[in-house]
């Protein structure tokens, strides 16, 4: 099962790694172990995310692609659809069948179809456009509905803090 | 008077007698339960945990303490905190078992949150910051597109991709910032 987990892991990086979508660069941390990557995403433009490059960890399951990996940001990121600790939390990223409230179309959810790549452009539209019907992060999503100056405010400071400016 | 005089060496004698027959009180009571703590059973970890799920808000060396006293009976205890009675607060002497390594409430437990580091000290840049851009990756923004055969290659050829990535976003910014100066300066 994880060997074939693996070799699946192994087939995505290549792709990946010989023909990246723009602003994003994912592998694993060391080959050695193919179920912890790392990858860098670039925040989109016409964004308060704008100008960013967010780094997050990828783990992944054993019985990867059955379910799908968990993703963390390694970085503050102030958004209605990030845990405080970093945890993403969108519909792509949930197996099918594991939402209680049925916001999300089972489509949208994980499936073994899908992949990092899919994933990772996921996170990116989710930073451009956040949903907000079932917020990780409460007071974000509270800001973003009524404050948007000050959320965009707080997340162009976090992107410089975390060029080092 | 004679009477008087004499008192004075038995009263010696029996502040004497006194102290010792304290000291042998006071000594006696650690002498003894120190031995029946240890021959008592060790509480199995599991047995804590048990109870402490069920009641949070307990303190966990009080309930091993319990536990520990009633020979690991988990009904006993359970019943003890359910019929409003508090337990005893374990002696400073008592070491509970540990807490197993993986707690088995995963809910429960909040995650740390991820360490306040910018990203030219996480990928050690600071060095390449003053470095000029070289010119194949400031204009034609070459990407690696590569797949090598080695290993080794490979992972650095992704390290220089993630680097590349950082280092450009730190320039576009710092560019970012000189022009607004700059147009603050002319305004």
């Amino acid at each position: 099962m994880s060997s074939s987990a693996s070799k699946r892991l192994f087939k995505e990086y290549r792709m990946l790694s010989s023909d990246a979508p723009d602003g994003i660069t994912a592998g694993p941390v060391s080959e050695d172990d193919m179920f912890v990557w790392e990858a860098l995403i670039q925040g989109p433009e016409g964004t308060p995310f704008e100008g960013g490059v967010f780094p997050a960890e990828l783990k992944f399951p054993k019985d990867y692609p059955l379910a799908p990996p968990k993703m963390k940001f390694c970085v503050d990121v102030w958004h209605p659809n990030v845990y405080p600790n970093g945890e993403v939390c969108i519909s792509i990223l949930h197996p099918p069948g594991d939402d209680p409230h049925h916001y999300e179309q089972a489509s949208e959810r994980w499936s073994p179809i899908q992949s990092v790549e899919k994933i990772l452009i996921s996170v990116m539209s989710m930073l451009a456009e956040p949903n907000d019907e079932s917020p990780a992060n409460v007071d974000a999503a509270r800001m973003w509905r009524e404050r948007r100056q000050e959320y965009e405010g707080r997340v162009r400071e976090n992107v410089r803090k975390s060029l080092g400016l | 008077m004679a009477e008087q005089t004499l008192n004075v060496p038995q009263l010696i004698v029996f502040v004497i007698l006194a102290v010792l027959a304290i000291r042998w009180f006071m000594a006696k009571p650690s002498n003894v339960t120190r031995p029946s703590t240890t021959r008592t059973v060790r509480v199995n970890p599991s047995q804590i945990d048990q109870i402490a799920q069920m009641f949070p808000q307990m303190n966990r060396r009080d309930i091993a303490w319990d536990l520990q006293r009633n020979g690991g009976n988990v009904a006993a205890t359970t019943e003890k905190v359910l019929s409003g009675r508090t337990l005893d607060p374990a002696p400073e002497s008592f070491n509970p078992p540990p807490q197993r390594s993986n707690p088995t409430s995963r809910t429960a437990t909040p995650t740390p949150k991820p360490a306040q580091t910018d990203l030219i000290t996480r990928y050690n840049l600071a060095s390449k910051l003053s470095a000029a851009p070289e010119s194949s990756t400031s204009d034609s923004q070459t990407k690696q597109k590569t797949w090598s055969q080695d290993r080794n290659e490979r992972q650095a050829n992704l390290q220089r991709r993630r680097e590349e990535m950082i280092l450009a976003a730190r320039r576009k910014m710092e560019e970012k910032d000189r022009a607004k100066t700059a147009g603050a300066a002319v305004s």
